[in-house]
């Protein structure tokens, strides 16, 4: 059974939260049609802002262990965009969180959380390959940024202070890149994307790097036909998830229950007109090939719109 | 002079349709395949001094641009805002 002790120190559903943490960098932010759990290679306007709202909801749960373990984290997440030129954008990514942790210790069932701003991902992108056709195009643009330790990482509780798996913050610098791939046609879009985050140690604690693939289609529903002018788009959504991540460390010691594979499907809806984008994904946890006893995703539910300025 | 009157108003209508026409631009835009792209083209194009309109066809991807009496639109110009916007410009006419 654990221990007050443990759970103190407890490590565990860290690898929850830096996926949470990548789910968020990795998001999409772009303010065209374009994938909901990630990011697109279609262009920022020169001097040109995007703002994206996404609220996200990650439930794990079904515990295996003793503590019986429950965790939910709740996100929004304000995502800037900025178009440098036609070729660069620059983004930023600031979450608030809210993350709660039930266990069970001694027959008795807790909740450990804590809520706030959490860290600041800013990271640039500039389109190395650009092909426009009348009514298509492809694009693909690496690249690269940096999650700032904005979040607090020492919040405290009666019991002392909070396991990394409910800190808003992780207290790390964290360089990310990858390269994002776009077709886009009238009638649908594909979008994939490889990208690599490190992992820093922070605090005596260093979640594994987490290297992801996604591959997202589009699909153009309504309108059926094309009657001139610029009609709304309604897509229908499916997209993969490929998140491996390796294991943590705790004061230069590997954690062998850290760590592992998740694959989700992702179905979605996306409406689209000339100046903003609502969307909602169910990212739906198809494959959880995880190291020890991990914490297994339940889902994650995203709410989106984009606005255009 | 009911006849004059007449031949003067056909006249002035003939002219105001020529010079409102002459005075819109076809562009063809390659890469447009959204609502939410043309925003930026729109936004840029209407930027140029003397635009009084622009208004896209996505299917097609051209774009009407209506400018002020007398201001001419300049190729240069629409294919810079184009580019600035992230796509290309194909083709530049006047209607």
């Amino acid at each position: 059974m654990a221990t007050l002790q443990q759970l103190k120190t407890s490590s565990q559903p860290m690898r929850v939260l830096s996926f949470v943490s990548l789910s968020i960098i990795g998001m999409s932010n772009q303010a065209h049609s374009a994938p909901i759990t990630f990011n697109t290679a279609l262009p920022v306007a020169e001097d040109e802002y995007l703002v994206r709202e996404q609220l996200i909801v990650n439930q794990s749960g079904n515990d295996p262990g003793v503590t019986d373990r429950d965790r939910t984290a709740k996100a929004a997440v304000s995502v800037l965009g900025y178009g440098v030129n036609h070729k660069l954008a620059i983004f930023a990514v600031l979450p608030y969180q809210n993350i709660d942790l039930k266990v069970t210790v001694g027959g008795k069932r807790i909740t450990r959380s804590a809520s706030g701003f959490g860290d600041l991902t800013i990271f640039g992108r500039y389109t190395w390959i650009q092909r426009d056709m009348m009514g298509s195009n492809f694009r693909v643009a690496p690249f690269a940024g940096i999650k700032a330790p904005t979040g607090k990482d020492n919040e405290r509780d009666s019991l002392g202070l909070l396991p990394p798996a409910v800190q808003v913050g992780s207290g790390s610098w964290d360089p990310l890149a990858g390269v994002v791939m776009t077709y886009q046609t009238l009638a649908y879009q594909l979008d994939s994307q490889f990208s690599y985050q490190i992992k820093n140690e922070a605090n005596g604690f260093e979640a594994g790097d987490v290297a992801r693939f996604d591959a997202s289609l589009q699909y153009r529903l309504l309108p059926r036909e094309f009657t001139g002018g610029l009609p709304d788009f309604l897509y229908g959504v499916v997209e993969v998830n490929l998140v491996n991540q390796q294991k943590n460390r705790i004061n230069g010691n590997t954690e062998p229950d850290s760590g592992g594979t998740r694959l989700f499907l992702t179905p979605g809806i996306q409406y689209v007109t000339k100046r903003w984008i609502g969307e909602a994904a169910l990212q739906i946890p198809v494959v959880q090939n995880l190291n020890g006893t991990a914490l297994e995703n339940d889902y994650i539910g995203r709410l989106s719109v984009r606005f255009n300025f | 002079m009911k006849k004059l009157i007449i031949i003067s108003f056909l006249i002035l209508t003939w002219a105001n349709t020529v010079l409102a026409a002459g005075n819109q631009y076809q562009l063809q835009v390659a890469g447009l395949a959204c609502p939410f792209c043309a925003y930026g083209i729109e936004k840029k194009l209407s930027s140029i001094k003397g635009v009084e309109n622009t208004q896209v066809d996505v299917a097609s991807g051209v774009v009407i641009v209506t400018m002020a009496e007398g201001v001419e639109l300049k190729e240069k110009a629409a294919r810079e805002k184009v580019k600035k916007a992230g796509f290309s410009l194909r083709s530049f006419s006047r209607k």
